[in-house]
């Protein structure tokens, strides 16, 4: 069921323009602003870190903006109603819909790796090229449940989209994605080592340039179970709430 | 005096609608809150490659910080119109559509002002940027003028959505661009030489110069070229929004589009 659903929602998300165009072209911009700024400061070895940082951000862009209103699209699709019928538990129901926002997001590091190699002839030598791609599948299918945490929270604020529009820049910032985290001031520090996206943007960084990859990888998946768990909790209790106050339908 | 009336009290009205349907807590977030923040990101990653110094990043992407207001705002002003069904309604109004419609722009800027005063404010205070006194007028007009030349802009975008289906796409690719091309993050000695040619023509590059160069302490006969370059480039902007929004009205009610989604 996890597994047809999530296929269906990239399936959806795939079909539209706006979501395709945003995540590929804008990390694109972001990666060249990237690679100017790499260069600029004499850090040419660095593209490719460069690359790869700016497709995260558009993973954490994807996860974040899908994720953090997908109950709210299923509410103005008006199909919430019906997958909340469904005799699965919530949880079951909406995290397809979260890791398919973080597989789509995946095109923005394939779309970052292409534009890097073709337009800039960034040689794509990942240090571990099996791990990087290992930490990939991990960083996405983390994010989705981290998602997931994400949508069953937002959906108790009445306006989410704030929180939303505000939390992308920083946890590009906290978690290391293109800014090494030791630049940050010290109080960052421990923001950062609860996000499953500085362990993911950690795995992945190893992976390219060289470092222990797999427990970067480890923590990523622990942190994010237990925002499955979290979510889990949290979607059943949402769900019990505005079942029982008649408000599954209202924004 | 009418035009000006119809201007000024559309602009707010229209302003005031956007932000009645929801709280305070979606402008704090979107529009203070995420700015700072994207300020702070690039003023990070410019320290760690020492590729310019915080002033030339603070002031810059402070300046930067008002195409949020501006292009979203401008795009929203004619895209929400006919998204919500009431472009008909503007259109059939006895009155001249091109006030109408530039005087959207004008909260718009106002707002970016803020956003980028704010941002600038903040920052300076959070990294520890000295801003002399003589220097915040010359900001202040830079700041002003950047996010006027910005609100036309957005404005030439929205214009598009009259006759384009996903005028979203357009905005958001060219908030993406401004932060590259504009020069604010990147110095133009690093970037090829069409990027920076385009960049002259966008809204932000110069007054984000103006803006440095009064953050450093030049005068304005020293940094009034720049600011004098964003206003032409925001009047053009403002000249070609109001000619492709007669153009595309034209053609929507030749071929009866105009609500068509």
């Amino acid at each position: 069921m996890l597994l047809l659903g999530t296929l269906m929602h990239v399936k959806q998300i795939s079909r539209s323009p706006f979501e395709v165009a945003i995540a590929m072209v804008v990390p694109i911009v972001q990666a060249t602003l990237a690679v100017y700024l790499f260069r600029s400061g004499g850090e040419q070895h660095r593209l490719i870190e460069a690359a790869v940082g700016a497709g995260l951000m558009g993973v954490w862009s994807s996860v974040l903006f899908g994720s953090g209103g997908a109950i709210q699209n299923q509410r103005w699709q008006g199909t919430l109603e019906m997958i909340m019928l469904a005799p699965r538990r919530p949880v079951l129901v909406i995290l397809p819909i979260t890791v398919a926002t973080g597989l789509t997001g995946a095109y923005s590091l394939l779309a970052t790796l292409a534009w890097g190699r073709l337009l800039y002839g960034i040689r794509l030598d990942f240090a571990h090229p099996a791990a990087f791609v290992a930490a990939a599948v991990v960083c996405v299918v983390a994010l989705g449940m981290f998602g997931l945490l994400l949508a069953s929270t937002f959906v108790l604020m009445r306006n989410a989209n704030a929180l939303t529009n505000a939390l992308e820049y920083p946890i590009w910032l906290v978690s290391g994605m293109l800014v090494p985290i030791t630049v940050l001031p010290a109080w960052t520090g421990p923001i950062a080592a609860v996000l499953p996206t500085t362990w993911g943007a950690r795995a992945l960084r190893e992976a390219t340039t060289g470092g222990p990859v797999w427990p970067s990888a480890g923590i990523c998946l622990a942190i994010s179970l237990v925002c499955l768990t979290l979510g889990g909790f949290a979607m059943t209790y949402v769900e019990r709430r505005a079942r029982a106050a008649a408000t599954l339908a209202l924004a | 005096m009418k035009t000006l009336r119809l201007m000024t009290v559309g602009g707010v009205i229209a302003y005031r609608a956007l932000f009645n349907w929801t709280r305070p807590s979606i402008f704090i977030g979107t529009l203070l809150v995420g700015p700072l923040f994207q300020l702070l990101f690039f003023a990070y990653l410019g320290r760690q490659l020492q590729v310019a110094d915080d002033r030339f990043y603070l002031v810059g992407n402070a300046v930067l910080t008002a195409t949020l207001a501006g292009v979203f705002g401008g795009t929203l002003a004619v895209g929400n119109e006919r998204r919500y069904g009431t472009l008909g309604h503007v259109l059939l109004s006895p009155r001249s559509r091109t006030v109408v419609f530039l005087g959207r722009a004008l909260p718009y800027a106002g707002n970016g002002l803020l956003i980028a005063a704010f941002t600038l404010s903040v920052s300076a205070l959070l990294l520890g940027l000295r801003i002399p006194l003589p220097a915040l007028p010359g900001l202040v007009l830079a700041m002003a003028t950047g996010s006027l030349a910005c609100s036309f802009f957005g404005l030439t975008l929205g214009a598009l959505g009259l006759r384009f289906r996903d005028v979203w796409v357009i905005s958001n690719v060219a908030v993406a661009l401004l932060m590259l091309l504009t020069g604010v993050n990147v110095p133009s000695a690093g970037l090829p030489g069409w990027m920076v040619a385009i960049g002259n023509y966008l809204p932000i590059t110069h007054a984000a110069e103006a803006a440095r160069r009064f953050a450093g302490g030049a005068s304005l006969a020293e940094a009034g070229p720049e600011v004098a370059r964003e206003a032409l480039i925001g009047l053009g902007y403002a000249v070609l929004a109001a000619a492709l929004l007669k153009i595309f009205e034209l053609e929507s009610r030749r071929t009866a589009s105009l609500e068509t989604l």
